[in-house]
């Protein structure tokens, strides 16, 4: 059985685009559209990729990426954070939260920024799913 | 009766708030000027900005516009990823909704799904002929929303007159259901008010003595009332002023407004049939419409 990648995104046209370069680089797509619903498929499914958007309705991004690797269980699965928020951003934000208290959180794997070509996301997918 | 702070106060927190926009008169730094909520456990901060039928919908020889549709989209969604940016930089945490269909219908639904504690939107963009026909968005979000709504204002054209629209309010109280709940809402912001006059208005059709003892009797009263309020305001750590007017009631809490100096009006918005309200005169709508103040709304409890 193909492994299997969680696109996470709000947007149903980014996920259709995402699932449609899962496919043809021959992994398995689940979709999820926004963080709330993304957890609980990570729990359930173990994707061994998730490919996250930041910006979206009931958990951001932000948050979901500091679930998965703050849980020691899903710590391993990599991420590749696809959003049209720049990384900078993201990074500061998760720097923010540590300083608040939360646990400090590695970087992602790999953070593009929308729109991205499907050349370069599939050569992504295939980098860590070797 | 003064309702002592309790467990219904902590359900009232401000954590997370629906800020609605149509980028044309509630900027940016509307939000910013909220962000004293902080202090009163804001985190979350939800966008919405409704893209109404009427600008993607059926034109002659084009029918639907979906072009038109995705342009609005993505400009409003290039906007919120700009302020959105600003806020995750602060740890808050932000979600985005990008929707068409009418826009009280989507206010509402939005605040439902994200279950928000307060919504933040501009005033009425209808003019008075469209509202008599369709209605008031204001007045239907108020209406069906069980969650609290600000209408706000700025106060000077430059932009927000006060840093923190929390910091001095006028909380508007008729003694009822509708005005405790906004003292208790009032409560569980403790943490941003530094002080709040009270006021209440007497109408002329209340004076029913024409005598100066009776009216003077009727002030006393409603004084007293005032009185225990603001110590009860006190004794919870709120800096309390009380104030009692006479008059036209929406016209009088805008001029106690200017008189001290608030930075918004907090008033409770009774349950009415949408009917009557439509073509009624309703306190809170005549707030939400005619004030230059920014205007909380606080709607009764559910059921």
């Amino acid at each position: 059985m193909s492994k299997k990648v969680l696109i996470v995104d709000d947007d149903p046209d980014v996920r259709l685009f995402n699932a449609t370069v899962v496919e043809e680089s021959g992994f398995t797509p689940i979709e999820a559209a926004n963080g709330e619903e993304g957890l609980k498929l990570i729990k359930k499914d173990r994707p061994d990729l998730v490919i996250l958007d930041v910006l979206m309705p009931k958990q951001s991004g932000i948050r979901l990426y500091r679930e998965l690797k703050t849980d020691k269980s899903l710590i391993g699965i990599p991420v590749i954070m696809l959003s049209g928020v720049a990384k900078r951003t993201f990074l500061r934000s998760q720097k923010a939260l540590t300083e608040f208290g939360d646990k400090p959180v590695p970087e992602p794997e790999n953070y593009l920024e929308k729109p991205v070509e499907p050349e370069e996301l599939a050569r992504e997918i295939k980098k860590l799913l070797g | 009766m003064i309702v002592k702070a309790g467990e219904d106060e902590k359900k009232m927190e401000i954590k997370k708030l629906l800020f609605v926009t149509r980028f044309d008169n509630l900027h940016f730094d509307a939000l910013q000027s909220l962000m004293d909520l902080k202090k009163a456990a804001l985190n979350h901060v939800v966008f919405l900005n409704v893209i109404e039928r009427d600008k993607v919908a059926m034109r002659r020889g084009t029918g639907y516009e979906k072009s038109a549709e995705i342009r609005l989209r993505e400009k409003a969604n290039i906007r919120f990823i700009d302020w959105a940016e600003t806020l995750f930089e602060q740890g808050m945490e932000v979600g985005v909704y990008i929707v068409v269909g009418s826009f009280a219908g989507q206010v509402i639904q939005a605040a439902e799904k994200e279950s928000v504690d307060l919504i933040v939107l501009s005033p009425e963009k209808k003019g008075r002929l469209e509202r008599l026909y369709s209605g008031s968005d204001i007045t239907e979000i108020v209406q069906r929303a069980a969650t609290p709504v600000l209408v706000y204002k700025y106060l000077a054209q430059k932009g927000p007159l006060a840093e923190n629209p929390f910091e001095k309010p006028l909380l508007a109280t008729n003694w009822s259901a509708a005005s405790q709940r906004a003292i208790d809402y009032l409560k569980s912001l403790k943490a941003v008010i530094r002080e709040v006059d009270v006021v209440h208005v007497a109408s002329e059709k209340d004076l029913k003595e024409t005598s100066a003892m009776g009216i003077q009797k009727t002030r006393k009263e409603n004084r007293q009332k005032l009185d225990a309020l603001c110590d009860d305001l006190e004794d919870f750590g709120i800096t309390a002023k009380p104030h009692v007017y006479i008059g036209d009631t929406v016209s009088e809490i805008d001029k106690a407004a200017r008189g001290c100096q608030s930075s918004m009006i907090i008033a409770g918005s009774p349950r009415k049939s949408l009917w009557k309200d439509r073509w009624g005169t309703s306190i809170s709508k005549g707030l939400a419409e005619q004030s230059i103040f920014p205007v909380l709304l606080i709607p009764p409890k559910e059921g």
